[in-house]
């Protein structure tokens, strides 16, 4: 296998016996930058030099005997929202061309202990108000969306030109273009990653978090990221305890299967490879449990209510001195979020009160839900709209969000890893949502599941 | 409740300190109509003394010290 093919967990395996140096591995990853981002575009800045100064200096400390860890000398994206010290955040934004941010964000600063490498910033679609990521192509089909709005980093990791990354996730940022790119991603619990230096969409709503090959691998990431940070309003100490999963035995889980929302206007392939892997979860000892979603008919509302007038309050003054320089699609939403009143933004405070009150009574009955990541798989680049078999016509956006605005809202953990292909041979991801700071035994499902298919897992795109 | 018109959405856009050109009042109303169409489901909750979730800490922290530039990144 080439090495920018390697999971993290075999990569820093690899590292750490001394198998493999640093510099091998981030210039295999950099040839495969240069062999595939022609066409696939998941990169805004590539630091190559950069990187290979990182990789010499990770080099010369393991050979010293000062390991750092499994991140040590591993080359890694970073969605271009996230401040890195002395670089541009662009934010996909041309009203950011002159940017450079005076220091790193929490989570650049903590990959940098850890001694990861950073390769360059990932393609986000302009600040992260979108679900398509348009700069970007799908790493399995070209003609078709990379999924956003962290479609760069899920890009990268799918096409081998990074061993992981991180994303945001505001409505499903990670997830979306995780599970159309046959990746996996984490939203972990609200407040447990910081988000200091990283560019906001929705303060109540933004996450942070790992996009990898594999469930084993988004462990590792995340347990270098979390910490309480009180720069961050809502970041809060996390509780104590590793994130690695072992073991393949679920015996005793209770696994939520939702009998409403989440596999509404669902296409067919999805849903066959969803439930699939849902009874292999029961296969693996788990028991299913049929649930309800709570509040489900009010999900889009809360997710709107708080996201559109935080997402204009953000941009307050860069769409009074510099409108033009937004891209369309974003600047409608932005001043038309200037007409939403306070009464409709308290109103979504308080239902999201609520709808936290309700899942907690869910959770209390079973210890994850498994559900459809997204609705479809990746859509061909420009289609806007899709019919569903009941005849109703979403745009692709909003089918795009509507299954992951729930843990967005209720701040809980929610994992999306591959379960499938459909006839076209598009990835299908499944969500596991667990109860909050639950990290722990929703990635133990994950990765139960990724050992007993692991065919599914950690392949990159073929196109690469 | 009725829509907004595009000169109405450009009168509120005014109120909020937001000029809006006349090619753009009538991409903004529909927007804006759209919005409130899904935000306006909320108001069939009977919200009881259920308090908003929004945070806040009396504590300060430097925050506002740690991010010297414009919340938008322009300067």
């Amino acid at each position: 296998m080439a090495l920018a093919d390697l999971t993290l967990t075999e990569a820093s395996e690899a590292i750490r016996e001394r198998r493999h140096s640093p510099v091998e591995l981030v210039e295999a990853v950099l040839d495969r930058v240069e062999r595939v981002e022609p066409r696939l575009h998941a990169y805004a800045a590539v630091t190559a030099d950069r990187a290979r100064h990182a990789a010499v200096r990770a080099e010369r400390e393991i050979a010293a005997g000062r390991y750092r860890g499994p991140l040590h000398g591993v080359p890694m994206g970073l969605k271009d929202l996230i401040d890195v010290g002395g670089m541009a955040t662009a934010a996909g934004s041309r009203i950011r061309a002159d940017h450079r941010a005076g220091s790193d964000s929490a989570v650049a600063e903590r990959l940098s202990a850890a001694g990861a490498v950073l390769l360059g910033k990932t393609h986000t679609h302009e600040f992260a108000y979108g679900l398509t990521t348009p700069q970007t192509n799908n790493a399995w089909d070209q003609g078709r969306v990379a999924g956003g709005s962290s479609g760069g980093s899920a890009v990268a990791v799918a096409a081998g030109t990074a061993t992981f990354a991180l994303g945001t996730d505001t409505g499903g940022s990670i997830r979306v273009p995780a599970s159309l790119n046959g990746v996996v991603g984490l939203k972990p619990t609200y407040g447990l990653v910081s988000r200091h230096g990283v560019t906001s969409l929705s303060w109540s709503l933004d996450h942070v978090g790992p996009i990898t090959r594999t469930v084993e691998d988004a462990s590792l990431v995340l347990a270098e990221l979390t910490g309480y940070d009180p720069r961050d309003p809502a970041s809060v100490p996390a509780p104590g305890g590793g994130h690695r999963p072992s073991g393949a035995d679920l015996s005793g889980l209770r696994v939520g299967v939702p009998r409403n929302y989440y596999f509404e206007r669902v296409d067919p392939e999805v849903e066959a490879a969803v439930r699939g892997a849902v009874a292999c979860l029961a296969e693996l000892g788990a028991r299913l449990v049929d649930v309800e979603i709570p509040m489900a008919e009010h999900v889009q509302a809360v997710q709107w209510g708080l996201m559109v007038p935080e997402a204009t309050a953000y941009h307050e003054r860069g769409l009074r001195s510099a409108p033009d320089l937004y891209a369309d699609d974003v600047r409608a939403l932005l001043e038309a979020g200037e007409l939403m009143s306070a009464g409709d933004y308290v109103r979504a405070q308080r239902a999201r009160t609520l709808m936290r009150e309700a899942w907690a009574g869910l959770l209390d009955g079973v210890d994850v839900i498994a559900a459809p990541t997204v609705p479809m798989t990746a859509a061909p680049a420009g289609q806007t709209t899709v019919t569903w078999q009941d005849g109703t016509v979403e745009s692709v956006s909003d089918a795009y969000v509507r299954l992951s605005a729930p843990a967005n809202i209720t701040g809980v953990p929610a994992l999306t890893l591959p379960v499938g292909r459909d006839s076209a041979g598009l990835p299908i991801g499944m969500q596991l949502l667990g109860r909050p700071f639950g990290e722990d035994v929703v990635l133990r499902a994950g990765h139960a599941y990724e050992r007993a298919r692991p065919a599914a897992m950690g392949r990159t795109a073929t196109a690469a | 409740m009725s829509d907004l018109t595009p000169p109405e959405a450009a009168r509120l856009a005014a109120r909020a300190g937001l000029p809006l050109a006349d090619a753009r009042t009538a991409g903004v109303a529909a927007t804006a109509n759209h919005i409130h169409s899904v935000v306006s489901a909320l108001r069939d909750l009977d919200f009881g003394d259920t308090p908003p979730a929004a945070a806040y800490r009396a504590l300060a922290t430097r925050h506002a010290d740690a991010r010297k530039e414009n919340p938008d990144g322009t300067r």
